[in-house]
């Protein structure tokens, strides 16, 4: 194995290396506990390695696996300047006579580590020695125990398909609400509510663009800090995963970003194809690309819809001309497989479907329509002076911290920083064409607008050509252990009947292994982190949203800003709760 | 309504009972809370929007506080940490007030049966319409609000807490 991050490791450190594997192009290097933090350091600063992104950090809880110890934390890294990853392994021996398993925190490291450090103290209940704020993030802080350890069972309730209210089973119906009544979580750490005035601001406000919550300190109309209280729609997706096979999962994707259904599928199935070594067609990879530039389209569109609505009542407009136009892609979407919002639109190995006879013309008429739409809104906005009033300076975050904080995706580019997947680490034929990185330098809300208003551009160009260089054949895999067959080839074949069976009772079952799968969604990085035990069940799955990261910046960004300069900022992180709390 | 008699040359009169008339006005001008919860929240501002306009039927003046609005749309699953929220959110709201449980989530759960949801926001508060569908389509949610309507027309004692 000739990876330079994992010599150098070796020689810097030499009893610490206690494994390394490689499975899918993956590199994985198991760390003692003691020497995390002294090879985090390393792996950051070393000239020749420079891993200065966090993309994710997690946990798996290796019960039934066998492995001892029984928990371990996962680091995923990635290094801009050099595009290279390598995942970080940490056994964390545990004795039962504490009552969690203890582990160093990176957060001095990478400041991004902070949410994910204190999502796996919640979910997996792992204790982060030297963290500055260790509280539960996603569940209730009266909550007990910790969801997503082996031994706690998934929970919900048993259905029954019977209307009789006099049935005695009926009785425990609603128990699991009432048992674990939640209060709000307590301030953060340096609130100091005596001299200066909290507010709360939301889970019910218009701005906030779902159930987030900030706990607001005012200096009269200053932001002195805001910070995020999250989990208000945390809804066990990791868990629901854990129990679910993999094909099944897809439709889960649909309902986390749910402004990004198509992304999330595809981040998912390539994730699922690089476990199970699957080649996809290239027609299928290019009608991909076709469904997810047109989704980033209609993501965007729906953030400038609402953006510009909170930003400013009088170009309320725009909210209506923007849906409008998102409509259109939800017709395509819904002439492609029958749904607007919620598609589930791509299947492991492919598609389920070829795309209608009406699908090109449709995609073509929109790209020819949507350049002239995209004019009517920059001479509606660029130059508009309130647009720039609320926008221009608010918010400012440089690339450092950016980068720090792990935050992704058109923000990361609005800093200057020309960082996107669909370019640094091809996938689903991105190279086949010829597109370009929107980036700004100020750094503020209006960057980000402006980048996101260049990268729809990108988008239809990608989408043109795409659709103009469509190749034909297959658009599935004829990996008959991963795609049933046709169905006419169940009534001749007896073999192909018997793959079908298997397919559907038993579903695939990929080699043992562990992969990380990232994409370039709207609003970021999205990452799975799959671990396969060998069963049609994935042993752990783990979602990255990029919403999640993002919005760690928060309290940075509000910093000395006006009261009403929150509702910018929120917009202009582009979050979507049903992602931040997965 | 009641009888109809007109006059040549003055107004029409209309005879009724004040239950029915005070509903005929409630029943098109339903104020509904801006309380989006999930995906089901974007549907319901696709409703609002252009191409479906919720308009048509009385009900768009989407309102930010509770306590200016009749009816509540619950669009999206209910977590266990958000439910007090939302029964708050219900109690805040001035009487007559009305409830449509949007999607298969907030109506029974939906494909979360896990620890994290609560299994349809009808544990939390009395709904009236239940709207199938992950997510329902705007048509669906506006098929909800005229039976939303059909219920309010009949309501018999005004003024009663129901």
């Amino acid at each position: 194995m000739n990876n330079p991050t994992i010599e150098k490791l070796k020689t810097q450190f030499p009893d610490a290396v206690q494994d390394v594997s490689e499975f899918r192009g993956d590199a994985v290097v198991t760390l003692s506990r003691e020497t995390l933090l002294d090879a985090a350091r390393f792996l950051r600063d070393d000239p020749d390695l420079q891993y200065n992104l966090l993309v994710d950090l997690t946990s798996v809880d290796r019960r039934d696996l066998g492995i001892e110890p029984r928990f371990a934390t996962v680091y995923e890294l990635y290094s801009i300047p050099k595009n290279h990853r390598v995942r970080l392994k940490v056994p964390l021996p545990w004795d039962d006579a504490t009552e969690m398993p203890e582990c160093p925190s990176v957060t001095e490291v990478w400041p991004a580590a902070n949410w994910h450090e204190r999502e796996a103290y919640d979910l997996m209940g792992i204790e982060f020695a030297g963290h500055p704020w260790l509280r539960r993030i996603l569940m209730p802080d009266n909550w007990v125990g910790h969801p997503l350890r082996k031994d706690y069972p998934l929970g919900g309730e048993p259905v029954y398909f019977t209307a009789d209210r006099e049935d005695p089973r009926f009785a425990h119906l609603g128990r699991q609400t009432m048992e674990g009544p939640s209060y709000p979580s307590e301030l953060p750490e340096g609130v100091d509510s005596e001299t200066h005035l909290v507010i709360n601001m939301g889970p019910q406000h218009p701005a906030t663009h779902g159930v987030l919550r900030l706990a607001v300190e005012l200096e009269g109309e200053r932001i002195v800090s805001a910070n995020p209280d999250i989990g208000y729609l945390h809804s066990g997706f990791e868990k629901t995963g854990e129990n679910r096979r993999y094909e099944k999962f897809i439709p889960y994707t649909d309902r986390m970003d749910y402004l990004a259904g198509m992304n999330n599928n595809l981040a998912y199935v390539l994730t699922v194809e690089k476990l199970l070594g699957v080649e996809v067609p290239p027609r299928a990879q290019y009608i991909r690309v076709i469904l997810a530039e047109l989704q980033r389209i209609a993501s965007h569109l729906f953030w400038l819809a609402t953006h510009a609505h909170d930003v400013s009542g009088t170009i309320h407009s725009l909210l209506m001309y923007c849906l409008r136009e998102r409509e259109r892609i939800l017709d395509i979407f819904e002439m492609f497989c029958g749904a607007r919002l919620t598609t589930t639109g791509m299947s492991v190995g492919g598609l389920r479907r070829d795309i209608p006879g009406a699908f090109p013309d449709a995609v073509r008429a929109f790209v020819r329509d949507f350049r002239g739409y995209l004019k009517e809104y920059e001479a509606m906005l660029t130059d508009n002076p309130i647009w720039l009033s609320r926008l221009k300076g608010i918010g400012v975050l440089k690339a450092d911290d950016a980068i720090a904080l792990g935050v992704t995706g058109p923000m990361l580019r609005a800093a200057g920083i020309s960082f996107d997947l669909r370019k640094a680490q091809p996938y689903s034929s991105y190279d086949h064409f010829d597109f370009d990185i929107p980036t700004a330098t100020e750094s503020d809300s209006y960057a980000r607008y402006l980048v996101r208003l260049r990268e729809m551009e990108q988008s239809l160009r990608i989408v043109e050509q795409a659709i103009n260089r469509l190749p034909g054949g297959p658009v599935r895999t004829d990996d008959r252990k991963v795609a049933p067959p046709p169905r006419e080839e169940i009534d001749r074949s007896m073999e192909s009947l018997i793959h079908h069976f298997k397919l559907y009772t038993e579903g695939y079952k990929p080699p043992v292994g562990e992969v990380y799968g990232m994409a370039e969604n709207p609003k970021g990085v999205l990452g799975f982190y799959l671990v396969s035990d060998g069963s049609a069940i994935p042993y752990r799955l783990r979602v990255r949203g990029p919403s999640f990261v993002n919005l760690q910046a928060t309290n940075l960004l509000a910093q000395g800003h006006l009261l009403s300069d929150l509702v910018t900022l929120i917009g202009s992180i582009d979050i979507v709760l049903g992602e931040v709390d997965r | 309504m009641g009888q109809v008699e007109s006059k040549t040359g003055s107004f029409g009169i209309i005879t009724t009972t004040l239950e029915l008339a005070v509903n005929w006005g409630r029943k098109y001008s339903l104020w509904p809370l801006t309380f989006g919860l999930a995906c089901c929240a974007i549907e319901m501002m696709a409703s609002g929007a252009s191409r479906f306009d919720i308009s048509r039927f009385g009900a768009e003046v989407f309102r930010g506080s509770p306590r200016q609005s009749d009816l509540m749309i619950v669009s999206g699953r209910v977590s266990n940490k958000m439910a007090p929220v939302v029964k708050r959110l219900y109690e805040q709201m001035p009487y007559p007030k009305w409830v449509i449980a949007m999607g298969d989530c907030s109506s029974v759960g939906g494909p979360f049966n896990n620890y994290a949801i609560v299994q349809g926001v009808d544990r939390l508060i009395p709904v009236d319409v239940y709207v199938p569908g992950c997510p329902p389509r705007p048509e669906a949610l506006f098929y909800a609000l005229t039976l939303l309507q059909e219920k309010v027309q009949k309501q018999e004692k005004l003024g009663e807490r129901v």
